[in-house]
């Protein structure tokens, strides 16, 4: 029940099932289209007591826990893409999401540890079933990559990252679609890394993306503030103070 | 000449030979304050009750240690004063402890060798208790509770007060009382309210201040400083009598509700209260922790039950005081101070805009005596390592606060803290972030 007071918008968080699950997400166009239709909110979040972020190491200087030279240049590439820094709000670069999803492989996540891994998994399974893949993420994400560039290469002419903005939605395109030979094991490669890519913008600080509560500041979600008990009766009154993460930042 | 220093030297025997006395000759036990038959037998389970009552565990029981068993470290600004092994173990314990003793012990604060108890030991409020109360406490832990062989640490205090001597002259002042109870006669439940507080409950202990001799200023409710506040351990233990008291606003039901459960509509145990509760006060009957609350409120209670019943109560809203700051909150602007800004971040979930809290859960902020008490210690402790209110028989559920000490850093407790000491009415000094600092050190040593 957080208040976005007098305000219809564009929630990217619609569709977006945990990461336990293989989402089955609007497709990437409606994604982006959607994207550049949000609301320009990022006028709504200026705070006296803001605090400054402190500047963190830039991407290229960042210490990488999972990913290789290869991975990381895909990953930075691809997730570019799929949040581009163009709209009106920050992009998954400027948030930082490879550094998230970088975390998150080198973690529990990455390597399923918690998960029922047992199988049996089949590839022609629904993704509503459950994950399908005897793969961890990690190992997806290991496994895919190469494939997905082999192909990039034999298609376009370079791996991913090295194409034009406009051949590599085409190369996403076709990674969504199915149009990409992939062995079975890493077939939901496409819907993983778009869940981890939003998962990555909009999660808290803490964990690596969502650097300085941007693209909470955008869609006006106040984050972990501790209550809202004054504001359900308020109506058509703006609310007016920007996010605070799980560790206190204020924006 | 010569006659003047046989006078002087006369006069230098005549004090050698009273210090010698002062020294070594034992000190006269009180007689009981009332004649019982040598054959009296308490009811079942009076002494266990009274021990209850007086808290014997709190102080008796070391950290993960066998109940009464002692060696718990009890802090005082002349040193660590260990508490002793109170089971009948013979060697250990006061197995071998005769009835006179364990009065003496109690009234006037002497070992079976004659040598003085540290006042640790609230013998200045335990003479008041009856002889009938100190019998069956006695035949209970005689006879009522396992003995554990247990060897305390000894009570090393530095020089001078490793001269257990010195605490006669001490004793001639603080137990200027004579042992007995006397009622002050306003009503029979007010009577044994004042019984409790006045005796086992040993409430002046803490919540009357104590004079430059570390004596309790106030032991019976006919002085004037009686229950007029303390400071224990660094935590405030606010006022409990008279017009100024904290509990004035409280009904005595209300007041009662608090001592049985540790919360009530207004506020919540924590520190050495939620001890009290957990070890002594929740184990009364509802007509005692009545009769206590209605000594202090000087009224009886209207009721016989204590939170018989639990019903949603509605949420309080800011009262005349606490309007300006309510509403300042209310409308969150981010032009605010950090101070009110980092209430909304972080505590205003719980203890609301109106600094309310909520009956029966999340205390009160507005006029909290630990949020508005010179000893700061408490109040940034428990912002920084939270709190945790008793679970007790009636209210079992453990209420808890979560620490901010990772969230915050000293300079936004001191804001956060000089906002809640200024708020809703609130009118108490500033702190500093270096007081913040030495409490988060003071912690991270334990």
């Amino acid at each position: 029940m957080l208040p976005f007071p007098g305000r219809l918008m564009f929630n990217p968080l619609a569709g977006h099932l945990p990461m336990t699950d293989i989402p089955g997400l609007p497709s990437r166009r409606s994604f982006l289209k959607g994207s550049a239709a949000g609301v320009a909110l990022s006028a709504l979040a200026t705070s006296a007591s803001a605090e400054k972020a402190e500047a963190p190491v830039s991407l290229e200087d960042y210490k990488r826990e999972f990913l290789n030279d290869a991975e990381w240049a895909f990953v930075m590439a691809a997730t570019a893409r799929l949040i581009p820094s163009e709209g009106d709000g920050p992009g998954a670069i400027e948030a930082r999401v490879p550094v998230f999803i970088d975390r998150q492989l080198a973690g529990d996540y990455g390597s399923a540890e918690d998960w029922y891994m047992e199988g049996p998994h089949d590839a022609s399974a629904s993704p509503q079933l459950g994950w399908q893949t005897p793969l961890t993420p990690a190992e997806v994400y290991r496994q895919a990559i190469p494939a997905f560039d082999a192909w990039c290469s034999k298609t376009h002419g370079d791996v991913f990252a090295g194409l034009e903005a406009s051949q590599q939605d085409e190369a996403l395109t076709a990674l969504q679609n199915g149009d990409v030979e992939l062995q079975p094991e890493v077939r939901d490669f496409f819907s993983i890394l778009l869940a981890n890519t939003k998962e990555g913008y909009f999660a808290d600080p803490m964990y690596g993306g969502n650097h300085g509560m941007q693209s909470w500041v955008y869609i006006g979600f106040p984050g972990a503030r501790a209550a809202f008990r004054e504001w359900p009766e308020r109506h058509n009154i703006r609310y007016p103070l920007g996010p605070v993460s799980i560790s206190g930042e204020r924006a | 000449m010569k006659t003047f220093l046989r006078i002087l030297a006369g006069l230098v025997v005549v004090g050698v030979i009273a210090l010698l006395a002062f020294v070594f000759v034992p000190v006269k036990r009180s007689a009981p304050t009332q004649n019982l038959a040598a054959d009296w037998q308490p009811e079942e389970g009076q002494g266990q009750y009274v021990m209850y009552a007086g808290d014997c565990v709190a102080c008796h029981t070391a950290e993960g240690g066998e109940p009464l068993a002692g060696g718990r470290p009890i802090e005082s600004p002349m040193g660590t004063i260990w508490s002793t092994n109170i089971t009948p173990d013979p060697k250990t314990g006061i197995g071998g402890w005769s009835l006179d003793d364990f009065r003496a012990a109690m009234v006037d604060g002497l070992m079976p060798d004659g040598t003085h108890l540290y006042p640790a030991m609230p013998y200045e409020n335990f003479r008041f208790m009856s002889e009938a109360d100190i019998r069956a406490l006695y035949d209970y832990l005689m006879n009522g509770v396992e003995p554990v062989e247990n060897r305390v640490q000894a009570t090393q205090l530095a020089f001078p007060f490793n001269q257990r001597w010195g605490l006669r002259a001490w004793n001639w002042m603080a137990l200027s009382h004579e042992a007995g109870f006397k009622p002050l006669g306003a009503s029979e439940m007010q009577d044994r309210g004042q019984y409790l507080v006045e005796g086992a409950g040993h409430c002046a202990a803490c919540h009357s201040p104590r004079n430059e001799l570390m004596m309790q200023d106030g032991v019976t409710a006919s002085q004037k400083t009686f229950l007029a506040g303390g400071v224990i351990d660094g935590w405030e233990a606010p006022a409990l009598y008279g017009p100024n008291s904290t509990i004035a606003g409280w009904s005595v039901e209300e007041t009662a509700n608090y001592l049985a459960t540790g919360r009530n509509a207004h506020s919540a145990a924590n520190g050495e209260m939620a001890l009290v509760v957990e070890h002594s006060l929740q184990h009364l009957t509802d007509a005692d922790n009545l009769a206590i609350a209605a000594f202090l409120k000087g009224k009886d209670a209207e009721t016989t039950e204590v939170a018989g019943v639990m019903k949603a109560m509605p949420q309080p809203e800011a009262d005349a005081a606490g309007e300006e700051t309510a509403a300042m909150l209310t409308e969150a602007s981010p032009d605010m101070p950090l101070g009110p800004r980092l209430y909304l971040d972080n505590c205003s979930g719980c203890h609301f805009v109106t600094g309310k809290g909520a009956p029966e859960i999340f205390p009160e902020l507005e006029n909290n005596p630990m949020v508005v008490s010179a000893e700061v210690g408490p109040l940034i402790s428990v912002i920084l390592n939270g709190a945790e209110v008793p679970s007790t028989e009636k209210r079992p559920m453990k209420l808890v606060m979560q620490g901010y000490a990772e969230r915050l850093d000293d300079a936004e407790v001191a804001e956060l803290v000089n906002f809640l000491r200024s708020s809703w009415g609130n009118d108490a000094a500033a702190i500093s972030a270096e007081d913040v600092a030495k409490v988060r050190a003071a912690q991270s040593t334990h």
